[in-house]
Parts: C-alpha cells; sequence; structure tokens
C-alpha cells in the first residue's frame, strides 16, 4: 500500500504538494504540521529582484474562498539562495522553488542561478500565471506560443524539472498547456487563481487597492477539476491539480480527473495543520479500499457518452 | 507542534446590542497568552476573525475577546450562544514587551480597549504603576469601565458626547497630563488607526517610548500568506519601508517604527 506518487522523473512519498504563496518558504506552518509527511513544498513566488508586493488592501473574503492581491511580495532569488533554500531542504518535504519573472529575461537569469543548486531542489515551478503584478507571468502565460519559446529556451539551460503553473484566465488552458508541452516542460499545474473583484458600495470603489486579486478556495474546485480534465486529455506530460482543495475526497476527485499530485493553498490558510490530516486520510482510503498504489487513480474518470 | 483548537463559548456577557465579551475554555491559549497578543476565531464564513486577547483566566482555563459587529463575520459570531463551539488558532503575534518597564500611560479606543484591559490586568498583577486614558462615542459605550475602574485607580476617561469624563477625544485629555508625570512612562496605545498615529506623535514628541497594536485585514493569522503587512520603516539605501506582517512581526509594534 502506497501513496506514493512520480512526477515524470520527480518522486514524491506523497501526493501533497503546499502551493506557492500560501506557505512561505515552510517556517509558519511547520509549527502546525510535519512538513516531512508532505510530497513538496512550493516557495513562494520568487523574481530576480526583492519585491515589496501591493500596498494597501490585499484580501476580501468571498463566499467560500477570498481573493488576493499580495503581488509577488518576496526577497528575491539571492537572499531565497541563502538564507531560505536549506531551511526548505532540511524540512523533509521535496522541495519545489516557483519562479515568476516580469520578463523572458528574468525568467532565464533566475533559471542560471537556481541550477547550480539542482541537488537540492526537486523541481522549478515556472509561474506564468500570477494576477497581480502588471509585467510578465499572466501576460506570458497567457499565449500558447509565448509559453512555448520561453520554456524552450528555459529548457536548454538547465536540467531541472521544469513544471509550468498555468492561468484559468484564459479561452483554451488546453492550448496553453499544449504550449508548455511543445517547449519541453515536464508538468503542469493548474490552476493558479481567477480573476476576480470585490466592491465597497460605499466609497464605490475595488475593495483591494490592486483594484482586481486572484479569487482561491474552494470556490474554485469545478473550475480547476474540469480545467485539470481538459489538460489530462491534451498532453501527455503529468498534470499537478490546484485549486480549491480542502479534503481528501477532493485530492481523489483531482487525481481521477487526471492529477499526478496537488497542491493544498488556501486550505491552509484556515486550516494550517490540514495538509498533514489529508495525507493520513489518504492512506487510510487506501488501506480501506485495498487499493495498491493511490498513483493507479490518476486518470481513471470515465465520461458519460 | 501548535494545533487549531476546538473551543466551547462558556460566557457570553453583552456590553450593548452590538458589542459582547466572549469567554472560551481552551487550556492551551489561557496558560501562555500575553498581553497584545490575538487569537484567530472562526465564524460562519470562510475566514477566521482575529480578536486582541481581552483576559485569561489561568485556574479556570478560560480566555476572553470583546467583539463588536463590525461586518457579517462579527455579526455572526455575535449570533452565538452559551454552549456553541468555535475552533480557533491561538494565541498568535507579538504582545507588548514589558521588560525594564517603570510605569505604564495605557490609552484605549473602539476595541482597542480588549487588549489594553488586558495589559491593565497585567499591570496590576505585577505592580506596575499605570494610569489608563479610555475614549469613547459617549457613556452608552463606555464599555468595561467598571472593571477598567477596579483595575486601576488612575482610570480616565473622555468621550466625544462629554457625558462622561472630559468631553473630547483621548488627545484632549492627554495634552493636559503633566511632564513630570510622564517622566520615564511607557505608552500602550490600542485603537482606531487616526487615534493611534496622533497618541504616537505625541508620546515620541515628550521622548516616551510608546507601542502601537496595529490592525488590517487578514487571513491565515500566523504569517504564511502575507496579505495583513503593515509598512515598518527601514534604514537601507534606496529603501524607506518594509512590508511587515502584522500577524506575525506585529501586531504590537514600537510607534517610532510605523509609517501611518
Amino acid at each position: 500500500m502506497s501513496i506514493a506518487v512520480k512526477i515524470g522523473e520527480v518522486a514524491l512519498k506523497t501526493p501533497i504538494i503546499l502551493a506557492s504563496g500560501t506557505c512561505g518558504f515552510g517556517r509558519e506552518l511547520a509549527e502546525y504540521m510535519d512538513l516531512s509527511k508532505l510530497g513538496a513544498l512550493s516557495s513562494k513566488g520568487l523574481t530576480l529582484l526583492p519585491r515589496d508586493g501591493n500596498q494597501g488592501i490585499r484580501v476580501a473574503e468571498t463566499p467560500s474562498g477570498m481573493l488576493n492581491c499580495v503581488g509577488l511580495q518576496n526577497p528575491g532569488v539571492d537572499a531565497f539562495l541563502e538564507t531560505e533554500l536549506d531551511y526548505m531542504v532540511q524540512s523533509g518535504a521535496g522541495v519545489v522553488v516557483n519562479v515568476a519573472g516580469h520578463s523572458n529575461e528574468d525568467y532565464i537569469a533566475m533559471v542560471e542561478k537556481l541550477d547550480p543548486y539542482k541537488e537540492k531542489i526537486d523541481a522549478l515551478e515556472l509561474n506564468f500565471s500570477c494576477p497581480n503584478v502588471k509585467e510578465g507571468c499572466m501576460v506570458i502565460g497567457s499565449s500558447p506560443k509565448a509559453i512555448e519559446a520561453l520554456v524552450s529556451d528555459l529548457r536548454k539551460r538547465t536540467t531541472l524539472p521544469l513544471w509550468v503553473k498555468l492561468t484559468p484566465n484564459v479561452t483554451s488552458i488546453s492550448e496553453t498547456s499544449k504550449g508548455a508541452e511543445a517547449g519541453g516542460a515536464d508538468a503542469i499545474v493548474a490552476i493558479n487563481t481567477l480573476l476576480g473583484m470585490a466592491i465597497d458600495i460605499r466609497t464605490r470603489r475595488p475593495l483591494l487597492h490592486n483594484n482586481s486579486g486572484g479569487l482561491s478556495g474552494p470556490c474554485v474546485k469545478p473550475v480547476a477539476l474540469r480545467m485539470v480534465h481538459d489538460i489530462y486529455s491534451a498532453v501527455k506530460i503529468p498534470v499537478i491539480g490546484c485549486g480549491g482543495i480542502s479534503t481528501y475526497e477532493d485530492v481523489l476527485e483531482f487525481m481521477i480527473a487526471g492529477s499526478s499530485a496537488v497542491e493544498l493553498g488556501t486550505i491552509t490558510l484556515v486550516h494550517p495543520g490540514r495538509p498533514v490530516e489529508i495525507v493520513d486520510e489518504l492512506n487510510k482510503y487506501c488501506e480501506e479500499n485495498h487499493i495498491d498504489e493511490l498513483s493507479s487513480l490518476t486518470g481513471t474518470l470515465e465520461m458519460w457518452r | 507542534m501548535k494545533e487549531e483548537y476546538k473551543v466551547k463559548l462558556i460566557q457570553k456577557e453583552d456590553l450593548g446590542p452590538t458589542c459582547s465579551v466572549l469567554t472560551f475554555i481552551c487550556p492551551e491559549i489561557a496558560q501562555t497568552a500575553q498581553p497584545g497578543q490575538f487569537v484567530n476565531l472562526s465564524c460562519a464564513y470562510f475566514l477566521k476573525r482575529p480578536f486582541g486577547i481581552m483576559c485569561v483566566d489561568k485556574e479556570s482555563n478560560t480566555f476572553s475577546v470583546g467583539v463588536r459587529k463590525v461586518g457579517k463575520g462579527t455579526g455572526k459570531i455575535l449570533e452565538a450562544k452559551e454552549g456553541d463551539e468555535f475552533t480557533v488558532l491561538g494565541p498568535l503575534g507579538n504582545g507588548f514587551q514589558f521588560d525594564g518597564i517603570k510605569k505604564l500611560l495605557l490609552v484605549g479606543g473602539g476595541t482597542g480597549i480588549f487588549p489594553i484591559y488586558c495589559a491593565a490586568e497585567y499591570a496590576k498583577k505585577n505592580g506596575i504603576p499605570c494610569h489608563i486614558v479610555n475614549g469613547y462615542r459617549s457613556r452608552n459605550d463606555a464599555f468595561l469601565y467598571e472593571k477598567f475602574s477596579s483595575v486601576c485607580e488612575n482610570f480616565d476617561v473622555t468621550t466625544d458626547a462629554g457625558d462622561l469624563g472630559m468631553k473630547g477625544n483621548v488627545m484632549a485629555y492627554l495634552e493636559t497630563i503633566d511632564d513630570s508625570e510622564l517622566a520615564g512612562a511607557t505608552v500602550m496605545v490600542v485603537g482606531p488607526g487616526i487615534m493611534m498615529r496622533k497618541v504616537s506623535e505625541w508620546a515620541l514628541a515628550k521622548g516616551l517610548t510608546c507601542y502601537v497594536s496595529l490592525e488590517q485585514r487578514m487571513a491565515c493569522g500566523i504569517g504564511a500568506c502575507l496579505v495583513c503587512v503593515c509598512k515598518i520603516k527601514v534604514e537601507k539605501e534606496g529603501k524607506e519601508f518594509v512590508h511587515k506582517r502584522c500577524c506575525k512581526d506585529g501586531p504590537v509594534f514600537r510607534a517610532e517604527e510605523v509609517i501611518w
């Protein structure tokens, strides 16, 4: 009986990954759970230079979720390598480094800085999907051709597995995932947040000072699940599902839809110990249902005719 | 390992139609909480809501928070009945620093009076001389008036309406305090942003050490999500401020660090 999974060459002891931007570099959540029980942590989205992020109000609650516009506040890739990478390594969870650029040159520079640390890093997660910064990221991630061109350039610069995290804010996520696959990506991570807005009726201004923000939490789960299934049907590389997962049943749904592993994000902000509870529940589920390999569930969805 | 605790509401004391003190049993919080720390309390909606701790009772293993209706979440919490269960994270954040403090001037306003009460109880227990100035709108919302009076002999009040204590806001009162009384005092202020800013400016101009407890919209409350940041001064080349997390690096900051 095993809940270990493989994402291409990357072996994870469980399919549970903490999503970028919801777990920092692991330090805060380590107070609430044993990180070594997780498959991996995906770091806060890193930029080439440190970023203060957006100013003013950054969060608005929604039914079953939240909008955020943090805007990639992070210490920059150099400070990450100096002070955070070793912490992530010693946590005992797999290490995924999320990189977010303002331009193709930023991504190239960051991948070249991270490549020498390949012994400590399990995968790079290319963030082509942050909705809260004005340049790069989601702009690149909205065009299959731009994704393909950049991934194929980065592919030549590192042997680290490249996971491409895609935005749902496109007409066809199948097309953008094909672009990533054609460029040589090792896996697709989907979805990042959905662009949304909240309005203060007293001031008639957006509640968020960035005007819009990214919607996450259980409210996005049906959208994410459908997109994971679309991607699974469109490409041959593994899919890592993400979007509103809060229970072990949600994990199973995402795996059946085609995910090889999953990322948990917003639920951790409400119940910081939940990811490890889900690991325990997945083990129990496999035992009770006589499932030898949890990974055998991936892509077993049978559609109605 | 820290946990999210399931706690039972054992007492609900209504202070007014939209404000109550809620008391919960939770040994982990009751035994370790410090004045100025907060808890993140579940409500009927998605995110938890942060509340400054008003008091703890280590013998009965309880802690109390003051809740005033400011939106739907606090409204739902105020509908709770004794016996209802909540989930809670806490104690969270950095509280007030009392090391080496000789005397205290505590200034409270709005829901800031609840954590100020916690600091007042601490001062009494530890024999720290203390003067409290709370600003209220009117006599009707002079919450905890009796409790403050019993925990501190030197308790003064201002009201906007002028029907209790001095008419005006807390600044009107503070301006009347003699410099000889202020010498060597540490100021702790919790209340609306504009009040904390004015009190900070006054205290710093007098050369006093001053602490403020900042408030921000929060999500996780434990420092992971970065939505509750505030601007804190830094002295680095080409930089004026850093974004620090209200929940994890604060909520208590030294007044001179804060960019309002």
